[in-house]
């Protein structure tokens, strides 16, 4: 045989052999292991970060005091990048390979619900971080699945009961093309008609996500002179939004309401210049509730990564929370009785307890309402006159979830 | 017409890494065999594009449309009704043939960079009405959990199923390639003029080698949704099209397999610098400088060079062509 | 809806004022094209850090010059970084194959991307406009920011700087006949090697000035650079290959298009672009106006 052939044909075998001697994730006893597969590239890194870090702010406490049953938790990360087929392909590497015994993620929903799927078969409990997507608990809810973020449903509930009480009737929607906004929408819309079915829809403007020039669909917006506007934006959108209605002054004249409009990841980049009296919802704020718990959990992640903890840092805090007690509560770390211990258990965190419902396993979290004010003391806005509504008020019934999932 | 290949230096050893990938579920943990499958799939999918790139000289910027709607036609049958699976099998590349059809018949029209852009206005529009159409296709939260025949069922037999489909559509491929067809698609990108002048319609030799190549591309949509059990609206996106684009570059395209290897290196360096580093696009972009300054010719381009003579339509003599006054961009 | 002479009007300007940004960019983007012959990728990376390096000056000199000494800094700083790309890496790849060029720029923009994450971080950022030019106008009774005004003065000074510089300075008509013909130039004694780096840098120069001028409009992200070299090839295609008029062009038709596709058909205005490119390819297919070679 030729020279290149040989060196061809043996190239490439030392490449299969290298695989096969690549180091694989040890299995037995030792250190519990946790993979995060997540967006870290792009805009939505704003927010993972943040649930990354506080769960590893949770995690190193508790491996100090000895871990969870004498053994440590490790967590190991990989970035899809926004993409799902990188999702999926990142997450049966990191069951298959590196064996990690829970998995968590990822803020992109599609990627959510490809995973969800497929540690059904897998049987490997994953715990959804990010995504708002209420099929994941809803209609495609399994026992394997579990969410410690809210979803779409949950937002309009919560949303809705906010503004019934105000005086608006006729309404603009405006948001992202895509199911997010979509789904958004349709909640917060759909839970307004019913606890007020005075309103009327005037108009809607859909951008791509991610749209940079928002001023457009403002002028337009403000052309049909509606009572308010409901934004269904995610992400950047939401900067976007600020940006364009405190520029062209329609925060002023024209009353807003967007999710996460008061949330700090939204106001924090804005600085001093972001529009006063947008409503919004969130479910956290580093200064609200202002309890004792709160303080000394936004003060320990101030300390150890420089910035003020936004919502993802609640997220990454329960999600540490859910594990570790749920362990502690199966007595080993066995995935079925872990799923069982984590049904019904209620964690304590910085916004007071939370409930994992056993049904849908959702996380029953509060919304808080508030309106972006200017307060001396910080370098950006903040929410007033926040309003909590409760979790109970904000879950979608038992029943809901029954009939989405066709039983 | 077999004889001189089966005689070249590559062959024999060739069969032989052939036969080591298909004992490899016997030996291998199960993640390797989910991702030589995954190699297998999207390096089909590159060895599509490179039929028309590297081969026709076209500059097919959004060849993961026809990828796309190839898992999509499969997908959708699965999901949707309840057609036997070897009906939604060969209705993915024949809907991903049809759609190059349709859209290669705008694009051959125009030459090199308004090709490609006029693909991937086209492309998109298709990808905005797949990532809308919500209720019909899943818009961008996708369709999972697709049922698959018993057959195919297990890891191991998706591998194999997936093997098999390769081999033989790069044998096909092959064929088509060193047919007088094949020759006059080699022809044509080097120089359309002189071809038009000896009387070949040079759009309709392009026009078929685009319908063939989605033909293949839509094969590899199949294949991946037997893979993953899932498609979602990326699949359609212009970012994947362009790494696919790169996978070829990469490899080689001036090569038969370059494009499996340019797949099996970025594939491979995604999984597993992955692990190490959150920036492995940096490690990507600076390894692609790399080959660019030592391996003009991509990285299998380089090992065929060690063994002989310069292989046939090589780079260099590209740019004998360019610099006589080519064409351009 | 009521849509008044003044809706229209305002949304019109609002269109032109996003048609400047991208024309500020495809120009460079063209420039580059016309000259060198390459789809400059990395186009949109530069752009990006154009936009972050505004924020960062504007954090240093805040007040009322921040703004207007980023205006100035970023672009040179980004022409800077494209300037040692090009004489390290990019010149020895003139004789290659066209398909490498665009490799390499893609590569290139892969390692900025992540050096824009490694340095800014993932955070969101946001620059404020300048004092001057903050609030909004009346234009007929609808509001418009006072920043789109700059923005559609600013397009035509740039178009007529880059068009005085092409046709007046002696470096610039070099540049416009190495697009044509980069043998004669070379037989004529001049040295090709260092008229490419200068219309690569001016290019890139102007990706920095849309990076610059687009940062108090928009959230800075990573992830700028993606949405933003698609529309970018988009419009210089449509508008002719290296014409910076037909840059000029295609930024007003997919501007204007887009803004008034957003009044009459807020559903739809999200394939208004494409449906435009497309059009145009299958009247002109090759592009509006005379492509330079």
């Amino acid at each position: 045989m030729k020279r290149s052939s040989c060196l061809i044909a043996s190239a490439v075998s030392v490449l299969l052999l290298s695989f096969l001697l690549w180091p694989i994730g040890v299995v037995a006893q030792g250190p519990i292991k946790v993979g995060i597969i997540d967006t870290y590239s792009g805009p939505p890194t704003t927010y993972t970060y943040d649930v990354r870090d506080a769960f590893k702010l949770a995690i190193d406490e508790v491996n100090a005091k000895g871990g969870v049953l004498g053994r440590k938790i490790e967590f190991t990360t990989r970035d899809d990048k926004f993409k799902v087929d990188i999702c999926l392909s990142m997450a049966k590497e990191l069951i298959m390979n590196e064996k990690v015994d829970i998995l968590m993620g990822t803020i992109n929903s599609a990627g959510s619900l490809a995973v969800s799927e497929y540690v059904k078969g897998e049987k490997v409990p994953f715990i959804v971080t990010f995504s708002k997507s209420e099929k994941i608990t809803g209609e495609k809810g399994h026992r394997y699945v579990f969410s410690i973020t809210e979803n779409t449903a949950m937002i309009g509930k919560a949303a809705a009961a906010g503004l019934a009480k105000r005086p608006f009737v006729r309404y603009w929607i405006a948001g992202d093309d895509y199911e997010y906004g979509h789904a958004l929408a349709d909640g917060v819309w759909g839970n307004l008609k019913k606890l007020n079915p005075k309103v009327e829809l005037v108009g809607q403007s859909w951008w791509k996500v991610g749209e940079p020039e928002l001023t457009p669909y403002l002028t337009a917006i403000s052309a049909a002179r509606p009572d308010a506007v409901i934004f269904a934006t995610g992400g950047a959108s939401m900067v976007n939004a600020m940006k364009a209605a405190k520029a062209t002054g329609f925060a002023e004249k024209i009353p807003m309401f967007i999710h996460t409009a008061t949330e700090h990841s939204t106001l924090a980049p804005l600085g001093l210049d972001a529009p006063e009296k947008v409503i919004g919802t969130s479910n956290y704020h580093f200064y609200y509730p202002d309890t004792p718990k709160n303080k000394a959990f936004a003060k320990a992640f101030k300390e150890a990564y420089g910035r003020d903890p936004k919502v993802g840092a609640l997220y990454g805090y329960l999600a540490a929370q859910f594990i570790v007690k749920s362990i502690e509560k199966a007595g080993k770390m066995d995935r079925e009785k872990f799923i069982d211990a984590m049904e019904g258990m209620k964690v304590d965190s910085p916004i007071g307890e939370i409930e994992m419902r056993a049904y849908d396993h959702q996380a029953m979290l509060p919304m808080f309402m508030g309106v972006t004010k200017k307060v001396p003391g910080y370098p950006f806005l903040i929410a007033s006159d926040i309003v909590t509504i409760p979790a109970k008020e904000v879950m979608p019934s038992i029943e809901e979830i029954k009939k989405a999932r066709g039983k | 017409m077999f004889e001189r290949t089966i005689r070249s230096r590559a062959f024999w050893p060739l069969c032989g890494i052939l036969i080591l990938l298909f004992f490899l579920p016997l030996f291998a943990p199960r993640f390797y065999v989910y991702i030589f499958a995954l190699i297998y799939v999207t390096s089909l999918a590159a060895m599509s594009l490179n039929m028309v790139v590297g081969f026709g000289g076209l500059f097919q910027f959004h060849h993961g449309v026809f990828y796309g709607v190839g898992a999509y036609a499969t997908a959708l049958l699965l999901a949707k009704t309840s057609a036997p699976a070897l009906v939604a099998f060969v209705a993915g590349p024949i809907t991903a043939a049809l759609t190059g059809l349709i859209i290669g018949w705008f694009c051959v029209r125009l030459t090199r960079l308004y090709f490609a852009m006029l693909q991937i206005s086209l492309g998109s529009l298709i990808w905005a009405i797949v990532f809308r159409w919500y209720s019909f296709t899943g818009g961008d939260d996708g369709i999972h959990g697709i049922r698959m025949p018993s057959f195919l069922s297990s890891p191991q037999s998706a591998y194999y199923f997936i093997l098999v489909v390769l081999t033989v559509s790069l044998v096909l491929m092959y064929t088509i390639l060193k047919s007088p067809f094949g020759n006059t698609l080699q022809a044509i990108r080097d120089n359309p003029q002189r071809c038009e002048a000896v009387g070949i319609n040079v759009r309709r030799h392009q026009l078929l080698a685009i319908v063939i190549a989605t033909f293949f591309a839509g094969i590899a949509g199949v294949l991946f949704v037997v893979l993953e059990r899932s498609v979602f609206a990326d699949l359609l996106f212009w970012v994947l099209s362009l790494e696919i684009f790169i996978m070829c570059l990469l490899g080689g395209w001036f090569t038969f397999l370059g494009p499996v290897l340019g797949t099996a290196i970025i594939v491979s360096l995604r999984t597993f610098v992955g692990k190490f580093t959150e920036y492995w696009t940096l490690i990507l972009g600076i390894l692609l400088i790399l080959v660019i300054f030592f391996l003009p010719e991509g990285v299998m381009g380089y090992l065929q060079r060690l063994g002989g003579p310069r292989p046939k339509g090589s780079a260099v003599r590209k740019e004998e062509i360019d610099a006589s006054g080519g064409v351009g961009l | 809806m009521t849509l008044g002479v003044a809706e229209v009007a305002s949304q019109f300007l609002v269109g032109i004022s996003r048609s400047m940004i991208l024309f500020v960019v495809c120009a460079g983007l063209s420039f580059i094209l016309g000259v060198l012959r390459v789809p400059n990728i990395a186009h949109g990376s530069l752009y990006m850090i154009g936009a972050f390096a505004t924020f960062s000056i504007t954090k240093f000199f805040p007040g009322t010059t921040g703004f207007w000494v980023a205006l100035v800094v970023a672009p040179l700083f980004v022409a800077l970084i494209s300037l040692i790309a090009e004489r390290v890496l990019f010149c020895h790849l003139y004789q290659r194959e066209h398909l490498m060029l665009l490799l390499f720029t893609f590569a290139v923009s892969l390692i900025l991307g992540d050096l824009v994450k490694i340095v800014w971080g993932a955070e969101y950022r946001s620059v404020s406009a300048p004092p001057l030019l903050k609030g909004s106008v009346s234009i007929l009774g609808a509001s418009f920011p006072r920043y789109n005004l700059f923005l559609i003065l600013m397009g035509p000074i740039v178009g007529v700087a880059l068009w005085l510089f092409t046709t007046k300075t002696k470096i610039g008509k070099i540049s416009r006949a190495a697009a044509v013909d980069r043998e004669m130039v070379g037989v004529l004694g001049i040295n090709v090697s260092w008229v490419f780096a200068f219309a690569f840098v001016i290019g890139c120069f102007l990706a920095g000035v849309g990076g610059a001028l687009v940062a108090p409009t928009v959230s800075i992200t990573l992830g700028m650079d993606h949405t933003l070299i698609i529309e970018a090839f988009l419009i210089v295609t449509i508008g002719g290959l290296g014409n910076m008029w037909g840059a000029l062009v295609g930024s007003l038709i997919f501007g204007v298009t887009h803004s008034l596709g957003v009044l009459f058909w807020p559903q739809f205005a999200i394939v208004f672009p494409y449906m435009a490119v497309v059009i145009v390819l299958l009247v002109r297919p090759k592009g509006l106006l005379k492509s330079v070679w």
